[in-house]
C-alpha cells in the first residue's frame, strides 16, 4: 500500500575506522532492519552490504591515516529502509588493490557484492573530501510508493 | 567477535572447521590457518561452513587464495555449506562454478576422490 507518511526514526551511528567494531555495526543494523519490518533475508543481505561499505571505509581512512569517525545512518522511509555511509577519505585514496598473494581483490569485490544485494547503490564524493554511499532495501512485500519528484 | 578454527584428518583430506563471523577483521586469522595447512603438506582441504554466521568478500577472497595455493601442488579444495544466506554470496559472485560445494563433509571427501 503506497503511503505518504515522512521519513522517520533514524539511527545514526558513528564510530572509528576499526575493523573489529564492523560486527557490533552488523548487530545494530540487524536489530534496526527487523524492528523496521525488513524480512530475515533482508536482513541478511543489508548486513553484508553494510559491513561491505563499512570495510571499504575502513580501508580508505586507514591507507590515508585517518581515523576520523564512519558515520551511518539508518532511515525508516515509506515501504523501505535507507541506508547512508560516510568518511571522510581524500578522494582517490584507496586501499587498493593490492590483494594478498593469490588473491582477489577485495575492495572491487566488495563493492559489486552490495551492488547486486540492496537497491538504488549511488556513491558521490564530499565536498571537503570523503565519500557518501547511498542504498536501500524494501521492507516487507507492501508496494512501494511513487518516486519523489 | 571471533573466528573459531578447528583441524581433523580424515584420510588424505584435512578437515578445517570454520565457526563464527568471516570478515575483515577475521579473514587474516583464515588465510594464515590455510597457509599453513598447504606449508605442513596438505594439499587437499575440506573448509566446513557449516558454523559461520557471517561471510563477505574479505572471506570470498581467503578462500579463493587457499584454492589457488592447493592447486599449485595438483590438490583441491571442497566445501561444505547448506546455509542459503552464505551460499547466496558464493551464487552471487559467481564462485560456486569455482568452488565445489557439498552439502556433509562425506560427500566432499566422496566428490574429491573420484
Amino acid at each position: 500500500m503506497a503511503s505518504s507518511e515522512p521519513a522517520s526514526a533514524v539511527v545514526h551511528l558513528a564510530f572509528p575506522p576499526e575493523p573489529a567494531l564492523l560486527g557490533t555495526v552488523r548487530l545494530v543494523v540487524g536489530i534496526v532492519a527487523r524492528k523496521a519490518g525488513v524480512d530475515e533475508e533482508g536482513v541478511e543481505d543489508l548486513k553484508v552490504a553494510v559491513s561491505e561499505t563499512c570495510a571499504v571505509a575502513v580501508g580508505d581512512l586507514t591507507w590515508a591515516g585517518l581515523s576520523t569517525p564512519i558515520e551511518l545512518d539508518l532511515v525508516e522511509e515509506p515501504g523501505r529502509l535507507g541506508v547512508e555511509v560516510r568518511d571522510r577519505a581524500p578522494a582517490g585514496e584507496h586501499a587498493s588493490s593490492m590483494p594478498e598473494d593469490g588473491e582477489v581483490d577485495d575492495r572491487q569485490f566488495g563493492l559489486a557484492l552490495v551492488g547486486a544485494l540492496v537497491d538504488g547503490l549511488h556513491s558521490t564524493t564530499l565536498e571537503g573530501g570523503g565519500h557518501s554511499t547511498r542504498f536501500w532495501l524494501r521492507r516487507g512485500r507492501e508496494e512501494l510508493p511513487p518516486p519523489r519528484a | 567477535m571471533d573466528l573459531d578454527l578447528n583441524v581433523r584428518k580424515e584420510g588424505d583430506h584435512a578437515v578445517l572447521g570454520v565457526g563464527g563471523e568471516i570478515d575483515v577483521y577475521t579473514a587474516p586469522k583464515l588465510r594464515e590457518k590455510l597457509i599453513e595447512l598447504v606449508s605442513d603438506g596438505e594439499y587437499h582441504l575440506v573448509v566446513d561452513l557449516e558454523k559461520v554466521d557471517f561471510l563477505d568478500s574479505t572471506g570470498l577472497g581467503v578462500l579463493v587464495g587457499g584454492l589457488k595455493r592447493v592447486r599449485n601442488h595438483d590438490g583441491s579444495l571442497q566445501l561444505v555449506c547448506t546455509q542459503e544466506k552464505i551460499l547466496k554470496i558464493f551464487r552471487i559472485t559467481g564462485l560456486t562454478k569455482v568452488f565445489p560445494i557439498h552439502s556433509s563433509v562425506a560427500e566432499a571427501i566422496s566428490d574429491s576422490a573420484e
